[in-house]
C-alpha cells in the first residue's frame, strides 16, 4: 500500500506533464517521452559522451582531493588540540563564504583551463568534509577512549580503532554533501567558462536554441548526480555495515 | 564556538592569523615577483573597498544580491518547514513526498537555470526560484528528521490534557523540532549565497556576482578582490544572524553538530 502511494505522485506528475504536451506550448517545453527519445539519440550518436567525460575529468579530481584533505585534516583537528586552535578558527570563519567567488581569482593565478575549476571544486568540497570529520572525531565517546586506554591500547590504536570508526557516520554525511556541492560547482564553473562539459553543453544549446540538446544535457547531469550519490550510499553500506544493522 | 564571549587568547589568535595572512599577501605584492594584476597590494584593495562602501551604486548591487538570496531563502524556509513538519508527523505525507525529495536530492538544481530563465525571465524571479529550490531540500530533510524525533511522551501528555491536534502541532511539535529547523537553515543559507552569486555571474546585469565578473573582465583585479571580500563578509554576517536568532529563539537545546552549535 505504502509503495503505491510513494509511486503515485511521481507517476502522476509524469503523466500530467505528458498529457499537457498535447496542448499548445512554447518550443522550450518538452514532454518526458520526447526528452527520453532525444536522450537515446544523443547517447547513440556519441554527441554526449565526450562532454560527460570532460565533466567527470574536472569533478572527480576536485572532489577526491578536496574531500580527502578535508577528512584527514578534520580528523586530525578533532583529535589534536594544538591543531584545533590553529586551524578551526580559520576554517569556521571562512566556511559561510560562497567558494565560487574564488573562481575568478584562481583563474588569474593558474589560468582559465581545467585546473582552476578543479581547484575551486576541491576548495568547496573541503569544507563539509572537514567540518563533519571534525565533529565526528570530537564526538567520540570519552568512555570508549578511556576503556581503550585502560586496556593498554596505544595512541595510534585508539585513533584507528576507536576515533575513526566512531567518526565514520558523520564523515560519510560530509562526503555526501561534498559530492552534491562538487556537481553544483562543476556545472556553474562550466557555465561561466568552458569549451566542453555538460555545463557548457547546457549553455551552448540554450543559446543556439537547441532545446532538445539542452534537456539531454540536463538529464545527463541529473543521472550523474544520482549515480554518484547511489555509489556513495552503497559504499557507506559496505563500510558501515555495523551501524546500518543497529539503526534498523 | 558557541560561547558568547570568546576568550581573549583565541580572539588574539584569530587576529594574529589574519595579520599573518595580510602581511604575507602584502610582501608578495611588494616583492615585485608578481604583476600587480595578479596580486594587487592590500592598500589598493582597501581603497577599492572604501569606494565600494561609499558609492551608493555599489551598495545597491549588494542590496540586490542580499534581497534575492534572502527572498529565495525565506520562501524555502516557509514552505520547507511546513512540508518538513507534515512529512515528519504524517506517514501518508512522508510516503507521498518522501520519494520525490530523496530521488531528486542529488540532482544539481543549478542545471535547471537555463529552463528557469526561459520560464520566468532573465530578471530576479528565475534566480529567486532557483534559490528556493536549492534551499528547500536541506530544510525539508532536517525538519522531517526533527519532526520524527519528537518525544512521544510529550505528545501523549499534551493529548491527554485535551489539546487539539492543531494545538499539539503548534505547541509541542514545532518547538521540539526547532533545533533541527535552525540546523537546516544554517545549511541552506550558505547555499542560497552560492546560488545568488553563481546565477549573477552567469547571467545578470546587477548584483555582487555580476560585479565580480565585470571587474575581472575589465582587468580591475583590486576591485574584484574587494568585491570578493564584501561577498565573504555578507556570507559570514548572514550566518551569524541565523546563529543569533537561533540562540534567541531556541535557547533550551543544542544538537551535536556544527550546524546546531
Amino acid at each position: 500500500m505504502r509503495r503505491w502511494v510513494s509511486l503515485a505522485l511521481p507517476l502522476a506528475t509524469l503523466v500530467i506533464w505528458q498529457v499537457a504536451m498535447r496542448f499548445e506550448h512554447p518550443d522550450f517545453v518538452m514532454g518526458p517521452l520526447e526528452i527520453a527519445r532525444h536522450f537515446g539519440e544523443a547517447l547513440w550518436s556519441g554527441e554526449l559522451l565526450p562532454h560527460i567525460g570532460a565533466s567527470l575529468m574536472r569533478s572527480l579530481p576536485g572532489f577526491i582531493v578536496g574531500s580527502l584533505v578535508g577528512v584527514v585534516l578534520g580528523l586530525l583537528t578533532g583529535i589534536a588540540r594544538s591543531l584545533d586552535q590553529l586551524l578551526s578558527p580559520v576554517v569556521f570563519l571562512t566556511y559561510p563564504v560562497p567558494k565560487i567567488v574564488f573562481l575568478p581569482i584562481v583563474m588569474l593565478w593558474v589560468g582559465i583551463g581545467d585546473v582552476s575549476k578543479i581547484v575551486v571544486i576541491a576548495l568547496a568540497c573541503f569544507y563539509p568534509c572537514f567540518i563533519n570529520a571534525y565533529y565526528g572525531a570530537r564526538g567520540t565517546s570519552t568512555i570508549m577512549v578511556w576503556s581503550g586506554l585502560n586496556m593498554g591500547a596505544r595512541r595510534s590504536q585508539i585513533v584507528r580503532k576507536v576515533v575513526i570508526p566512531s567518526a565514520l557516520p558523520l564523515v560519510f554525511a560530509g562526503l555526501r554533501v561534498s559530492l552534491a556541492l562538487s556537481f553544483i560547482l562543476l556545472f556553474s564553473t562550466e557555465m561561466i567558462n568552458a569549451r566542453s562539459g555538460l555545463g557548457f553543453l547546457i549553455r551552448q544549446s540554450e543559446s543556439s536554441l537547441r532545446f532538445d540538446l539542452m534537456y539531454v544535457a540536463i538529464v545527463a547531469v541529473a543521472a550523474l548526480g544520482c549515480a554518484g550519490d547511489q555509489l556513495l550510499v552503497l559504499m557507506r553500506r559496505r563500510v558501515l555495515a555495523w551501524q546500518e544493522a543497529t539503526a534498523r | 564556538m558557541s560561547a558568547r564571549w570568546p576568550d581573549p587568547a583565541s580572539a588574539l589568535r584569530r587576529v594574529a592569523l589574519i595579520a599573518v595572512g595580510v602581511l604575507a599577501w602584502e610582501t608578495a605584492a611588494r616583492s615585485g615577483l608578481f604583476s600587480p594584476l595578479i596580486v594587487p597590494s592590500i592598500t589598493r584593495i582597501g581603497y577599492q573597498l572604501w569606494l565600494l562602501a561609499t558609492q551608493p551604486e555599489s551598495l545597491v548591487e549588494a542590496w540586490y544580491s542580499v534581497a534575492r538570496g534572502l527572498g529565495g531563502f525565506a520562501l524555502a524556509a516557509v514552505v520547507g518547514v511546513g512540508l518538513g513538519v507534515l512529512m515528519g508527523r504524517s506517514a501518508l505525507a512522508a510516503a507521498c513526498f518522501g520519494p520525490i525529495f530523496s530521488g531528486t536530492y542529488p540532482i544539481p538544481k543549478i542545471a535547471l537555470f537555463p529552463i528557469f530563465i526561459y520560464l520566468f525571465g532573465i530578471g530576479s524571479l528565475s534566480k529567486v526560484l532557483l534559490i528556493f529550490l536549492e534551499c528547500l531540500y536541506p530544510i525539508v530533510i532536517t525538519t522531517q528528521a526533527g519532526g520524527r524525533a519528537v518525544n512521544r511522551v510529550l505528545l501523549w501528555s499534551a493529548a491527554n490534557m485535551g489539546a487539539s491536534r492543531a494545538r499539539i502541532v503548534w505547541k509541542v511539535v514545532v518547538p521540539a523540532t526547532a533545533p533541527f529547523i535552525f540546523a537546516g537553515f544554517r545549511i541552506a543559507l550558505p547555499i542560497a549565497m552560492i546560488v545568488v552569486i553563481i546565477t549573477e555571474m552567469i547571467s545578470s546585469a546587477d548584483g555582487l556576482g555580476y560585479l565580480v565578473m565585470y571587474s575581472l573582465a575589465s582587468f580591475k583585479t583590486d576591485r574584484m578582490l574587494a568585491v570578493v571580500i564584501v561577498i565573504a563578509l555578507v556570507g559570514v554576517a548572514l550566518d551569524r544572524l541565523v546563529v543569533r536568532l537561533r540562540n534567541r529563539l531556541v535557547f533550551w537545546e543544542r544538537l551535536e553538530s556544527y550546524y546546531a552549535e
